[in-house]
Formats: C-alpha cells, structure tokens, sequence
C-alpha cells in the first residue's frame, strides 16, 4: 500500500497509464457520454460508479474501442495509453486490445474446452513457440485467477460447465493470459452470488499488483472494498473523481453525496 | 511487466512493451488474413449474384424473340374449283377438301406472288418456296372459309405465318452458316427471304398468339403457344388457394391457440416441418396413387395438380399462418377474455383479423411457389400434349385435361428443334412475371398492414 | 341428383336450417334476446350445422363406399381367376368403368336412347364403333363379359344414386327437424357450435398426419407389389439398371442411387462454401444497408422455380461445361452430366444454405463475439474460433437439410444430368438419379402392373426414407441448437 501512496502523490504525466481528455460519445442521436476528462492510475483498482445509464460502461468500452464493434457508436476526444493516442489512425484496435483486456457482465466462456478458452488469446496473439510455453502460461493464468485447483483435473471439458463464478474466473484467467497492461472489468459480478463474488473481489486485488484494473460496477460497497480511486458519473457526466475514501467520506458534489446516501440511483 | 515472472508466467511469454502505432510481423499476417476471409465473402457474394444475372440475362435473351413472329403477307384467290368441287357452299361437303389442298393452294398463290413482284427465285424451287409457309397457316385459312363460304372465289390477303426456320432466320438463330449444314432449309432460301423482306411480303412483329394458341406439335413451332398452359395454372392456383386457404388456416389458429401440449400435437408438428421439406416428387407418386388409380380422377386435369400441390403447399401455408397468429400479442387475447368473449370468439374476432394481412402474404408466396412446381405434375400426366382448351371453369373445365406453364417450360425444352428451345424461355419469361406480379402483391400487402407491436 | 346438385341441395337447407333456429330461439323468448343463452346468430348456425354436417358425412361415406360395393357385384360376370389376379381385376374393372362412361356420354349426346344403352349387346354390331361416333375411344373391342357388366354397373350406379339423394335428404331433414325441436331459449347453442367448429380445426390439423400416412400407404402397397414380381434384394443391391419392355429387366438401385448421391456432393462442394461464406459476410461483415439489398436479391435464387434452373442447366452450364472442361481435357462429350446438374443444383441451394447459416450465426450470442474482441482478437479470428464452432451444430444440421433438396431436387437432375445408369467416377459423364427414373418410369401412358413401372414406387419409397431420415435428423439438430442458446 505505500508503494501506491507514493505513485498518487507524485502526480505527474509518467504515472499515468491512461489519459482521457474532452471524450464525446454519441449512439446515434444520443448524446451518452459528455466532455469526460480521466487520468487512470497503473497498478490501482479504479472504479466507476453511478446510476443505470450514466455513462459508466461507455466510457470503459472507449478505453480499448469495443465501441469500435457497435456500428451506431460516435467516439470523439482524445484517449492515450502511455502516452499514444488510442483513436489514431494508425492504430489497430486489435492490438490495443491485446493490451487492454476486457471482463464482461455476464460470464461469457467460449463454447471450447477449459484449456483453449485460456489458450486462445496466447494463440492469436502469437505469444508462445511451443506447447509447454503454452500449457505454462494457461497453468499460470488459472492459478492467478484462482481457479487452477478447481479445473486443473479437467481442462479437456468445456468452460460452459462450469458454475457461474467458475466462469468468471475463467474469464478472468483468459484475460490474463494475453498479459494485458490493463484491466477492464464491466460489472464482473453482478451475475454471480455473494461467495463467488467475494472470490472475484479478492482476486482483482491481487491482480492490481501487475495490472492497471478498471471496474464498473453497481454496487457502491463492492467499490469501497476494492478501488483505491473512484469516479462517479451521472448523465453522461463525470461528476467527480477521486481517491476512494474520500468520495465515500467526503464528496465534494452534491450529487455525489445525494448517490451516495442513496437518494438517486 | 517484471512481476509477471514473479506470479509464474515466464518472462519470455510476456510481449516486448511495443508502440501501439506500429506493426509488427505478426499483425500484418493477421491483419492480412482478416482481408482475405472479408474478400471470400465479397467474392461469394458476388459469384452467387452474378450467376443469377447470368442466368436472367440468357434466360432473357433465349426467350424474348419468342414474342416476335415473322409473318408472310400475299394475296390469295380462293379457287372455288379447288376448294368446293362439288359446288354447293354447303360446308360439311367443303370439309372434305383437308389441309392438303389449302397447302397447295397456299403455296401456289406465294409461288405467284412472288413471280408477280418480280422477285428472283434464283436457286429455289416451287417447294423450296413452300417450305417458307408455317403448316399451320393451311389449317387456318381452311377453318376461316369453312366459317364463311361466301369467301370462295374472292382473292383475299392473308397473313399467316412463316415457318420456324424462317422465322429463326430473322430472329438470328438460323445463320447462313447453320443453313448450310441442316437439310430443312438452304442458303438460296435464305437469300430468298432477304429478297421477301425488302418486298415486305416477309414482316415480323409482336406475337400475341405465343401467349393464347395451345400447343403445337413437333414440326410447326411457330404456332405454339401458352394458351392452355396459362389457363391450365389459372385454375389450379384458384383450387389451390381455395383448398388451403381455410385448410391452413383452420390447422393453425387449432394449433396455435387451442392444441393442448401432449404428445399427439407434438406429432403433428414434427410432421408438419418434415412435409415442408419431403421432395416434391414424392407428392406426385402420391398424387398418381390415390387421387388417379385410387380415387379415378381424371388424368392430366387441372384438379388432380390442385391436389397435389395443394398437399405440398399446406405445410408451408400453415407455417407462415401460425407465424402470423402468434405475432399477434397476448394482450390482445387477454383483453378481448376479459370482457367475457369465449375462447373462440376471441380468435374469430380479434386475433384471426389481426393475423390476417400476414397470413393472406404468406399464403401468396405459398402460391408462387406453387406456381412454379413441376416436378409431381409430370407424374399426374400433365406433360402430355394438349391441343384442346379447357372448358370454362363452371363446365368442368378443372376435370379437362391441361397442362402448366412450368410443364410447358419443360415439355418444350426436351424437343428437339432449337426453335422451341426459344418458346420455352419465353415460357420462363411469362412465368417468371406471373411470380413478380405475386411477390410484388405480397411485398405491398406486408408494408402497408404491417404493424410492430 | 348430381353430387353437385345434392350439396346445393344441402346449402338450401342448411340457410333454412339457419333461419329456423334464430327465429325459433327468438319466439320462444317473446323476442327478447337478451333472455337468450347465447346470442340470437348461434341458434340459426347450431340450426344450419345439423341440417349439413351428418347429411354430408354421409353422402362422403356413401360416394367412397358405393364404387366399391358396385365392384364387388360385377364379380360375378367374371371368370374366378381372373377376378382373382389382382391386376387382372383391375384392368377389367377399369375397362368396365370406361365402357359404362361411354355408354354415358353416348345417352347425353343423344346418340343412344336410355333403353338402347341398357338392351345394346355385342351381337348386334360393334359397340367399339357406335361409340367412337359420339367421341368415346375404346383401345379394343368389347367383350359381352365386359358389356353386361357395365350395363349392370350403369343400372347399380343409377340405384345407388336414387338412395343417395334419398338418404342423405332424410338426413338432412331429420337433423333439421331435431334441431328445431330442441330449440329453446335455454339451449347452450354457442358452446355446441363451438364444439362442432373445434372439431373442424382439429380435423384440419390432422390433415399433415393424413398427408404422410398417404404417402406412405400409397408408396408401401405398390412396394409391396412390386416385391412380389422382383426379387427386393436384386432391386436394393443390384449394380445394374436396365428396363426392357419384354420383361427380364434388371432393376438395380446401386447405380441410381451413386448417381444420386455423386451429384449431390457436387452440389454440396458447391453451395456449402459459397452460402456459407454468404452468410458470413452478411451476419458479420455488411452494414445494414448493404444487407438489406444483398439478402433479398440472394434470396431471389430461392423463388426462381427449378424448371428454369433446369433450362438453364441444360442451355447454358451443360454445353459451357462440355466445351471447355470435358472435351478439351477428353473427359466426355455428353452436356448433360454430374458437373452440370450439380453445379446448378449447388447454385440453387446458395440461398438456402446462407438464410439458414445467417440466421443461426445471428443466433450466437453477441456476448461471445465481444469476448473475443476483448482479448484482442480480429474479426475473422473470431468468426472462425468463437462464432463457426458455437454454431457449428445449427450449420450441420443446415448443411444436411440442403443435401435432403438435392438428393431429392427432380427437374434440374432430368434435364441436365442425363438418362444412363452408370456406376462411374468420371463427373463429366452423363448419369442419372432416383428422381430422374421415377420421372421416367412413371411419365406417358403406363399400366400399373410391370415391375418397370411399379419399381418407380420403391424408388419413391427409398428416396422418401433417406430424405426423411436426413430432415428429422437435421431438424432435432436445430432444435437442439435452437435450445442451446434460449
């Protein structure tokens, strides 16, 4: 925890991972997501929080352009990841993505084996030259996502087997397996029950040591438990932003307090 | 990235820290594989696209000359002694002069003519010229002066038609070239028709008949037509609508909104989806089975055909109808409950009209897909040659024999002169319109009722 | 009184029947419907229902039993075995049939009294000749045999015919007069004709489950028969196919059935790809706007009816094919061939297979494909790893419903593949198929008693159970897909 207070205090360009200035987004005549500034921390867990319809989501789908894939979907502004604007021309989302990893809502295993749900990011992205190489990383991305005493006995069965927060976990495992430079988790346990759920928490935690970790989520005790920084949005705005404690104990918006006692959301 | 072998990953795994605004090998093959697999679909796309071209277009080409018609105009005199050699005007006796003398006279009288215009028969003899005459012509001229006697010794113009090689000659199907090889007509007599054109004894123009005489036999093309097919596919759509019609639509709104779920209507439902897709012969052996040796229908009628077809359409009648019943939304049912209608009353009175327009489409693609089937009607018997028009539909003219305009479309593509090879593309140009003029009332139909609920 | 006549008959009443009921519930509550059970319109339809529908059962029961009867009678005009042969009985019958219609049509032309239709005998002159005057064309003279027993069909069939009328309007009466008799303001008249109408769809319903029970019959019994004439073990594994007319054919299925199945795996190597790749392009790939041209016009190959894939097959591929493939590397000369009716039957099934594909690549959950893409895959890297293989089973069971169409496509194969039964690998010669023989078999004039033409029901009967077989597989495939993802 020291090692993070020292990275906060000394804010400068060099620590962050991801800048975000002036971002627009339109789904065709809607205007979902306003004149969003953001500088993401690496290696910290940081959440977003608000009502439905906020905007929250939105914005993590602008950090490795999954936005890209919805046809109706207008970015405007400006991303960079260390330093590189995300949106040029030059880029390819393929790639960014391979650097941004993404866990979803719903757990959404491949209809393939354990094993080739963890291999396939390996695979595509060419990162082994040989089976064993392979077998290591997904070994290894199971034991991160804390999975590999559950399924090491059965990684030839399909990954749709599994109970739902074996899922997740297998999502996560996959997403680690590319070694993304950071995380994007979009609500990752609000299909799950609250025993699954704390496993999923623990494990983001551990994952903040190598990656930057960007979560949605729904649940305002889920943020306060794992993010050490903290953005609420509302209406497509970005309302405030901050270190976790302090928006919990101290915000500064009224909205953000009026989110926060529950009186909207 | 250095803690990653810390947690196990082995470093060499971990990707170099690389700019995203470069690419590396690896991502240009991929970036390469992606544009070939997105090219193969272009590439299916547009094969499957232009074939479909291809074959309009040929189908097209094939088959709009059979719209046009060379016809030869000259004078005739009806030549009483010939034609009435007993002398009374009394036309059973006239009758007994047959196609043979009207030939003769026929092709003495073009012979004539052209002696008359002055034109050179160099090359050609007397039945060199007479070959320029469709058989069919004699046999027309002998039923307008059976009609009326009072014809017999005026000279009188007739305009009948040229025979098919002729006519191939001026559509450009018969070339110098073919001429030269086929024993039915000769370079001279090509040459000759050049001079007839120019004369304007020999005119080619719109050819109605292809669409009302029935057919005709091998050696006179010319004088085919659609007639009987079109009739014959008239009435077996109006059988078909009115056999499935309240059939399918019984069958649906029964499963749809009363069938209980056991193991009967179950059956009835994998039975239907697999009669959709039983091949269409199979029906014709059915058909022959039981409604010709079974039940004694007439062979080659237009009922039999509606039968069959019937059968084979009805599975997909009562797919696209449940398909429109269940699109109407329970809130509708559940209203009308609540006011106290019965079960039945609600469909009858709200759900069937609702459905309507969607089933009234469904039921007219059902029919343009009917429209086109041939395969079980060459098994009924509806190949066969039919001369005659069927009576009119209140005199039993669905019992007479008939046949389709699909059966035409083959019967004329297995013979063998390459002049009915054109009529039977022009056959697929009249089908084919008959099915965009239904579709097009389907299309219409399920814009303007259509509702999203 | 005509069949026709009687139902009109039988429509009259039944609007009297309509009439009756409505006003008869109506009086019997002084003219206040509100007294009434049901509304007033459901006593006239109850009344018009019982007026109809057991007198037309009947007349249906009695048009289907009384052919039968009649024939039964004729018996005894007949020799015992010949009667006892059974094609023999049928040839006889239906010679019986066409000598009474002729004397029919001869009465109705007015070219024979009634009485001489009756008293006319073979000894008096040629009855083949006296009805060739009137139109009526017999292939061979008649014997007194046949004569007698079509005049005692005529005199059965005019009885038969006074007891029907009779029947079916004392029926009709009866119902009618019960009807109004029950008639009251109490009756529940609307729950009775829904009854009567719930049976009705019901009985429509069934009208799938008859169809394929007819199927079935008919192609069973003719199966059946032509076991009896051919050995059934030559048919099914015979290696040659050669009909004669003076009997001694040989029947053997094998060659029509590689035929078949060579033109459809042609057909196969051609759809298969290019649908599939189709649909993929249009799930996946086009923009809304494009798809909305591109489907329709794709989907246009699948309303051209296949009499035109046929000519087109037999104008066009055929001799394309023959002139730049089979003659220039010497493999045939024959337009006609596996190549041509498989391409074109390929082409046919490109929009079958690609709207089938299409919608079930839809059907794949859009969750998979962003999980996909958020591990940095590309579009084509998921379609093929993520995409392909989830819908993998629907595909199949796609892929087998097409191969179901072009094993039993019938116009294309007999226009374009050719008529020689061939045991061969060459795909450029001429071969011919199970439907192409049915066709064959069974088109023109055929007398239903030979192995030659009855072998065409067992060719049916065979092309029905492999065509069958493959849907219901195919379509507990999709359906198992379709619950996979509800």
């Amino acid at each position: 925890m020291d090692d993070l207070r020292i990275v906060e205090r000394s804010v400068d360009t060099q620590g962050f991972k991801i800048t975000a200035r002036g971002v627009q987004v339109y789904y065709g005549e809607k205007h979902a997501l306003k004149d969003v500034d953001c500088d993401i921390l690496d290696k910290t867990v940081t959440a977003f929080i608000g009502p439905s319809g906020c905007g929250k989501s939105t914005f993590l789908r602008c950090l490795n352009r999954m936005n890209d894939t919805v046809s109706i979907a207008r970015v405007q502004g400006e991303i960079r990841l260390d330093g590189e604007d995300i949106y040029d021309k030059r880029v390819d989302p393929v790639q960014l993505r391979a650097k941004v990893g993404m866990v979803f809502q719903k757990p959404n295993p491949f209809p393939k084996s354990i094993y080739d749900n963890v291999a396939y990011g390996p695979k595509i992205h060419g990162l082994t030259r040989s089976k064993s190489e392979l077998d290591g990383i997904v070994e290894a991305s199971l034991k991160k996502a804390a999975l590999w005493n559950e399924v090491k006995d059965r990684l030839g069965e399909p990954g749709t087997g599994l109970s739902g927060g074996q899922q997740q976990r297998l999502c996560i495992a996959r997403a680690v397996a590319t070694h993304p430079e950071v995380l994007l988790m979009d609500e990752p346990c609000s299909a799950l029950d609250p025993i699954a759920t704390a496993q999923v928490e623990e494990l983001i935690d551990e994952l903040r040591s190598n990656f930057s970790v960007v979560i949605v989520t729904h649940s305002m005790q889920q943020a306060a438990r794992v993010s050490q920084k903290t953005a609420f949005f509302h209406l497509g705005n970005l309302v405030e932003y901050g270190e976790t404690g302090q928006i919990f104990t101290n915000p500064k918006d009224p909205r953000t307090e009026s989110y926060i006692s529950g009186r909207i959301g | 990235m250095s803690d990653a072998t810390a947690n196990g990953i082995p470093a060499s795994g971990a990707p170099a820290k690389s700019s995203l605004l470069t690419q590396d090998a690896l991502m240009r093959k991929r970036n390469a594989a992606e544009a070939r697999f997105k090219a193969y679909g272009i590439a299916a796309i547009a094969l499957s696209l232009s074939v479909l071209f291809i074959m309009l277009w040929t189908i097209f080409t094939d088959g709009v000359s059979a719209f046009r018609q060379a016809s030869l105009t000259f004078p005739v005199t009806l030549d009483a002694e010939r034609l009435d050699p007993e002398g009374n005007r009394n036309p059973e006796e006239m009758a007994r002069v047959t196609t043979i003398g009207y030939t003769n006279l026929l092709n003495d009288a073009l012979v004539a003519h052209l002696a008359a215009e002055g034109i050179s028969t160099e090359g050609v003899d007397d039945g060199d010229i007479a070959d320029f005459i469709s058989r069919g012509t004699p046999a027309e001229l002998r039923d307008q002066v059976l009609a009326d006697p009072a014809l017999l010794g005026q000279t009188i113009t007739v305009s009948g038609f040229a025979s098919g090689r002729i006519d191939g000659y001026l559509k450009g199907r018969v070339t110098r070239e073919t001429a030269a090889v086929d024993t039915n007509i000769s370079v001279e007599q090509l040459d000759l028709a050049d001079r007839m054109v120019e004369a304007g004894i020999l005119t080619s123009g719109f050819n109605w008949r292809f669409l009302t005489n029935p057919d005709a036999s091998d050696q006179r093309p010319e004088m085919s037509g659609l007639g009987v097919a079109i009739i014959g596919s008239a009435y077996m759509m109006l059988l078909v609508a009115i056999f499935t019609l309240p059939m399918g639509i019984a069958a649906s709104i029964y499963l749809e909104e009363f069938a209980p779920k056991n193991r009967w209507t179950d059956l009835i439902e994998v039975n239907i989806s697999n009669l959709a897709a039983v091949p269409s012969i199979v029906y014709g052996i059915l058909g022959l089975a039981v409604f010709i040796n079974f039940a004694g229908f007439p062979q080659s009628s237009s009922l039999v055909g509606a039968l069959v077809i019937s059968l084979m359409t009805l599975p997909t009648i009562i797919i696209a109808a449940r398909a429109a019943i269940r699109a109407v939304p329970p809130s509708i049912r559940d209203a009308a409950l609540g006011v106290g209608a019965s079960k039945m009353q609600t469909v009858f009175h709200h759900v069937l009209p609702l459905a309507a327009p969607g089933i009234l489409t469904g039921t007219i693609l059902g029919l343009a897909t009917a429209l086109g089937e041939t395969a079980p009607l060459l098994l009924i018997g509806m190949v066969a040659f039919v001369q005659n028009y069927p009576a009119g539909p209140f005199d039993g003219g669905m019992l007479d024999p008939a046949t389709a305009l699909p059966v035409q479309v083959y019967s004329w593509a297995s013979r063998s002169d390459p002049a009915f090879i054109e009529r039977s593309a022009g056959a697929i140009i009249v089908l084919l319109a008959f099915l965009v003029v239904m579709n097009i009332i389907a299309i219409v139909l399920r814009r303007r009722f259509e509702r999203r609920w | 009184m005509s069949v026709f006549l009687l139902i009109v008959v039988l429509l009259v009443l039944g609007i009297a029947g309509y009439v009756l009921g409505r006003g008869r519930a109506l009086s019997s509550v002084g003219g206040n419907p509100r007294k009434l059970h049901s509304l007033p319109g459901y006593y006239g339809w109850h009344g018009a229902i019982l007026a109809i529908l057991p007198a037309l059962v009947a007349l249906t029961m009695w048009v289907i039993a009384q052919p039968l009867i009649i024939e039964r009678q004729l018996a005894d005009f007949f020799p015992a075995e010949q009667i006892e042969n059974d094609s023999q009985r049928v040839l006889l019958l239906t010679d019986v049939r066409r000598v009474a219609q002729g004397l029919d049509t001869a009465v109705a032309a007015g070219a024979l009294t009634e009485e001489q239709a009756a008293m006319i005998r073979t000894e008096f002159g040629s009855v083949r000749d006296r009805l060739a005057t009137v139109g009526v064309a017999l292939g061979s003279e008649v014997t007194p045999q046949v004569l007698q027993a079509a005049q005692r069909y005529r005199e059965l069939a005019a009885t038969g015919g006074l007891w029907r009328m009779i029947v079916t309007l004392a029926i009709a009466l009866g119902g009618l007069a019960w009807a109004v008799r029950t008639t009251n303001g109490d009756l529940r008249a609307r729950n009775r004709v829904e009854v009567v109408i719930l049976g009705l769809l019901i009985l429509a319903s069934t009208i799938a489950i008859l169809t394929t029970i007819g199927i079935v019959l008919s192609m069973l019994s003719e199966t059946i028969r032509f076991s009896t004439m051919y050995p059934f073990a030559d048919f099914l594994f015979g290696l040659t196919w050669q009909p004669t007319f003076q009997g001694n054919s040989e029947l053997g299925l094998i060659p029509l059935l590689w035929g078949t199945l060579y033109i459809s795996l042609v057909s196969m190597i051609v759809a298969v790809p290019i649908g599939l790749f189709t649909a993929i392009y249009l799930a996946e790939y086009a923009t809304p706007r494009v798809r909305s041209i591109v489907k329709p016009l794709i989907e246009v190959i699948a309303g051209i009816p296949t009499v035109v894939f046929g000519l087109f097959a037999l104008v066009t591929v055929g001799p394309f094919l023959r002139d730049w493939f089979a003659a220039p590397t010497g493999l045939g000369t024959s337009g006609s061939s596996v190549m041509t009716a498989g391409i074109v039957i390929g082409i046919l099934n490109i929009p079958f297979i690609s709207s089938l594909a299409d919608d079930i690549i839809n059907a794949v959950p859009q969750s998979l494909r962003d999980g996909s893409y958020g591990l940095g895959a590309t579009k084509s890297e998921t379609i093929r790893q993520v995409v392909l293989p989830a819908a993998l089973p629907g595909i199949v069971g796609a892929i087998l419903l097409a191969a179901s169409r072009a094993i039993g496509e019938t116009m294309i194969v007999t226009m374009g593949a050719g008529a020689a039964a061939k045991l061969d690998l060459n795909p450029f010669e001429a071969m011919t198929t199970i439907t192409v023989k049915i066709v064959s078999q069974l088109t023109g004039d055929t007398e239903f008693n030979s192995p030659e033409t009855l072998v065409a029901f067992a060719l049916g009967m065979t092309l029905f159970v492999i065509t069958l077989g493959l849907n219901i597989f195919a379509l507990w495939v999709v359906r198992k897909y379709r619950e996979q993802y509800e």
